[in-house]
């Protein structure tokens, strides 16, 4: 089948037997390290000493092959701190393993894991942020999601919530201030491109250093739209007040698989399990609005090297028109579609289903026909090409330095794809093929994106037909599912999904109550903004406005 | 075909006599006002409308249509809306020099019309240097350009007007040696004489415009001249979505209409340009009064291929521009210029 992903070869890898992976072999392999083993519902966890953190990650990454530093999850309790290092394999994310580090209370110190593997820096940054603990050895340890002058960390328990703090922007970092040239370098010129510019998709600030038109050094700084996403939820019932937030981080259409994300993270955490018939219909529909989102992505793509509102830009969004024109007919929504439930889908498709599968198979036969069109004003372009073409190269070794994921590190010949390497819904039982381009640059996370909509259209177009067969009587779309959830307390999962930017994770620890005692979201549009300045040193400003768009952030699911 | 120009015309029509010095600056000032207006009347439906219009119709939208037929009273609705807007002076713009660049971009380009036979007898002068002349005043475009970027105390203008005058130093030296090249077929740089030089019929219906005596040539103006008004893939002194609006960043309300109203001129003067050197300037069927009608179909044909570029053609990069300039275009305008002279002086 087109779904086997070839074997890597795990033999040196410590722990991988042939039936997952071995626990006691890895404990073995950090010896005196491990101070305990936890059970947690995705993997175990080692905890170990907060001054061992990067000799505990080197050997795991070294020596057991998890190379994927998927995220970090702080949290305070009442009588610790604790990070948490979610590991997986790049090769096989299946294998998975969760490094817990504890604090102390009153002196949160920890080792910092950015020597280890870059992607912790910002983690790490965002969990001293909102959480207060302080790692040591961290190259640069400063708030990332809130002002400089931020008082107190909101998710530690000793904050107060109620307590409203107004930073202006003269006491914030103010972006005029720094209106000055390196002082190493005379010769270079300090801008800040955004929070506005046209080309940062949303509110990004880039603090860029140029020398002439080339930049010598590049910080992207967010938070910008940080609206306490993961606090909400946290403050939100298992059973229905969680559901409509995920549509809200990734808000431009790739609603329906941030849904999934919480959906798959929470049922796998109560045990729940999904009728088939209502997985045909998320997978569809999930699929769908992949679809829509890349063809967003392709657009705005389009919009930063074309520079105006041209031609591609309409057309592809012409196209998305229809897609959410059948979403529309699906959930009642455009966007936040508040689709799913846990156990299931909130309503079956559309009466006249007649009308509901035409249109999607309208929809999907127009569809090469329009990718032709596309192929045609961009990639056959050879202005584009100039332009795509080797820039904004990123190696396949720093993609997994820096988790990152989706389309970003499928561009750059990484074949992770979670929908074929972790399976879930109804993925495993369909015929689709994982796409991967070698290049690295601009343009081979075009081809992707672009490839992509095909994989994602012969998805649809089985589903439909599942869909279609399917005897009426066995539409099943709501597993029983109690109405209020509460898990059993100390519960810890780490789950994800391939969202339309890559590895959407959510973290979810239960206590007893029919509340998460912790929500974390693992953003790939996070771990993808933090390659930019990889991607970009050097080059022209025009390369790099150009790799950003490739990147496809949405900053709603960058500051969450 | 060749009438008197515009104010010796002028002069007769209300009966003065044409050889004494003040009726004729008299008559001047009233021909160039005309002028003007007629080229302001262009710009004013090619702005807020025509040019709406046909990037609608490129990329599949609609674009106005609410107000009057076809939306044409969008030119009223966007005049008052533009005059009457917020003049914003940002701290530290190095005054007068930011106030002067809006005129300096819009007047320079009108300037170049003076020269230009438009036919139908609106012609407002035809000095022996015209071609030199329209090129001369083209230029000062660039003045206004670095006044503004570098007036404007914002990183991003000053990166478009350095991007700017970049650009039009890499550009306009490909496009005088192409005019240059017409110059050595008609043998003058007089505006009406090279029109004139074009009246024969080439093959069959075919007239000897040199569009078609000399396609290369064409071709090579109609790149250079996309760089030299800035539009894509050529438009990267203003290039939006890298450094916000480039020279035109600080600029607002009527500051703001000048330096558009500046661009618009410019590409019309790109459009008469090409259409006197190379398309026979009013020459068309019918009688020799309908031709401000054929001129003004060529111009807007210029105007119409410029906003398809636009539409449909990446931006390059800037490195990649001042490679495309010197080490194409330039190379390539010489050889073309080197091969006029040859092929003429054997046939001559």
């Amino acid at each position: 089948m087109s779904l086997e992903k070839p074997t890597p070869d795990t033999a040196t890898e410590v722990g991988v037997t042939e039936d997952g992976l071995d626990y006691d072999a890895l404990a073995d392999l950090l010896g005196g390290h491990v101070l305990d083993r936890e059970e947690h519902v995705n993997a175990e966890g080692f905890v170990i000493r907060p001054d061992e953190v990067q000799e505990v990650l080197s050997t795991l990454k070294n020596e057991a092959g998890f190379d994927h530093c998927a995220c970090v999850t702080a949290q305070e309790y009442d009588d610790r701190y604790e990070s948490i290092y979610h590991l997986r394999k790049f090769d096989d994310p299946t294998q998975e393993l969760s490094v817990v580090v504890p604090t102390t209370k009153d002196d949160p110190h920890s080792e910092s894991a950015a020597r280890v593997y870059d992607t912790a820096d910002w983690h790490e940054r965002e969990a001293y942020d909102l959480v207060g603990i302080d790692y040591d050895d961290h190259p640069d340890l400063r708030r990332i999601l809130l002002p400089e002058t931020w008082q107190g960390h909101p998710l530690s328990q000793d904050y107060n919530q109620d307590q409203p703090q107004i930073v202006t922007l003269r006491e914030n970092a103010n972006p005029l201030e720094e209106d000055h040239r390196s002082e190493d370098d005379p010769d270079t010129m300090f801008v800040n491109i955004g929070p506005h510019h046209p080309a940062t998709h949303g509110v990004l600030h880039v603090k860029t250093v140029l020398d002439g038109e080339q930049i010598a050094d590049i910080e992207p700084d967010i938070g910008y739209l940080h609206r306490c996403e993961e606090q909400m939820c946290q403050q939100g019932t298992y059973r229905h007040q969680i559901m409509p937030y995920p549509d809200r981080w990734d808000y431009v259409s790739a609603g329906i698989l941030n849904e999934w994300a919480y959906a798959r993270a929470a049922e796998d955490l109560a045990d729940i399990e999904v009728p088939e018939y209502a997985q045909v219909i998320r997978t569809m529909s999930a699929e769908l609005c992949r679809i829509a989102a890349h063809m967003l992505a392709l657009g705005t793509f389009a919009l930063d090297v074309f520079g105006d509102f041209t031609a591609i830009f309409q057309y592809a969004f012409r196209d998305r028109e229809v897609v959410q024109n059948i979403l529309e007919d699906l959930t009642g929504q455009r966007l936040m579609f508040n689709y799913l439930r846990l156990g299931g889908v909130a309503w079956d498709l559309p009466e006249p289903r007649e009308e509901f599968f035409e249109k999607t198979r309208d929809f999907l036969d127009d569809l090469p026909h329009k990718l032709e069109e596309y192929h045609d004003l961009i990639t056959g372009n050879e202005i584009f090409q100039m332009r795509c073409v080797d820039t904004g190269v990123l190696s396949e070794e720093m993609v997994k330095q820096y988790g990152a994921t989706g389309p970003v590190a499928r561009g750059s010949g990484v074949d992770y794809d979670l929908r074929r390497d972790d399976p879930y819904g109804y993925y495993d039982e369909l015929d689709w093929n994982v796409v991967t381009e070698e290049g690295g640059d601009n343009f081979s996370r075009v081809l992707v994106r672009m490839r992509e909509v095909e994989e994602s259209a012969r998805i649809i177009e089985q589903c439909v037909d599942l869909l279609e067969q399917w005897p009426e009587d066995e539409r099943e779309i709501q597993a029983n599912v109690p109405r209020t959830l509460r898990p059993d307390p100390d519960e810890e999962i780490y789950r994800a999904v391939e969202g339309a930017k890559g590895e959407l994770g959510i973290y979810i620890r239960s206590d007893g109550t029919d509340k998460p005692a912790r929500f974390k979201i693992r953003s790939p549009c996070f771990s993808n903004l933090q390659t930019l300045p990889e991607m970009s040193q050097g080059e022209y400003v025009p390369d790099m406005v150009a790799s950003l768009g490739s990147l496809d952030i949405v900053l709603g699911e960058v500051d969450r | 075909m060749q009438s008197a120009p515009l104010p010796e015309t002028l002069a007769n029509l209300v009966g003065l006599d044409p050889n004494s010095t003040p009726v004729m600056i008299v008559m001047s000032l009233v021909g160039a006002a005309l002028i003007g207006t007629l080229m302001m009347t262009n710009t004013a439906l090619a702005g807020p409308w025509a040019k709406r219009k046909i990037t609608a119709a490129f990329t599949d939208r609609i674009a106005v249509d609410r107000i009057g037929p076809y939306g044409l009273f969008i030119i009223v609705a966007d005049a008052v809306r533009l005059l009457s807007k917020e003049l914003i002076v940002p701290d530290g713009v190095d005054r007068p020099a930011w106030d002067l660049a809006p005129l300096v971009i819009a007047s320079s380009a009108l300037l170049g019309f003076a020269v230009i036979p438009m036919g139908s007898g609106i012609h407002l002068a035809d000095p022996e240097v015209g071609l030199a002349y329209v090129f001369a005043t083209a230029s000062i475009a660039s003045v206004g350009l670095v006044m503004a970027g570098y007036a404007s105390n914002n990183k991003y203008s000053f990166l478009g007007g350095l991007r700017a005058v970049a650009q039009n130093v890499a550009y306009e030296i490909p496009l005088i040696l192409t005019g240059a090249s017409v110059v050595i077929f008609a043998g003058s740089l007089q505006m009406s004489e090279i029109v004139a030089a074009q009246q024969q019929a080439l093959i069959g219906p075919i007239p000897s415009w040199y569009a078609f005596v000399n396609p290369f040539a064409f071709v090579l103006f109609m790149i250079a001249n996309l760089a030299e008004v800035g539009r894509n893939p050529f438009d990267i002194p203003e290039a939006p979505t890298e450094i916000v609006a480039g020279y035109q960043t600080e600029y607002s309300s009527v500051y703001f209409v000048l330096i558009y109203l500046g661009e618009f001129i410019h590409i019309f003067l790109g459009g008469a340009i090409i259409a006197t050197i190379f398309l026979g300037g009013p020459a068309g069927p019918g009688p020799a009064s309908l031709g401000i009608v054929w001129f003004l179909v060529k111009i807007w044909g210029v105007f119409l291929f410029t906003q398809w570029a636009r539409s449909a053609v990446p931006r390059v990069r800037i490195d990649q521009l001042i490679e495309i300039g010197w080490k194409g275009m330039l190379v390539l305008s010489l050889a073309n210029l080197l091969l006029t002279a040859v092929i003429v002086g054997v046939i001559a």
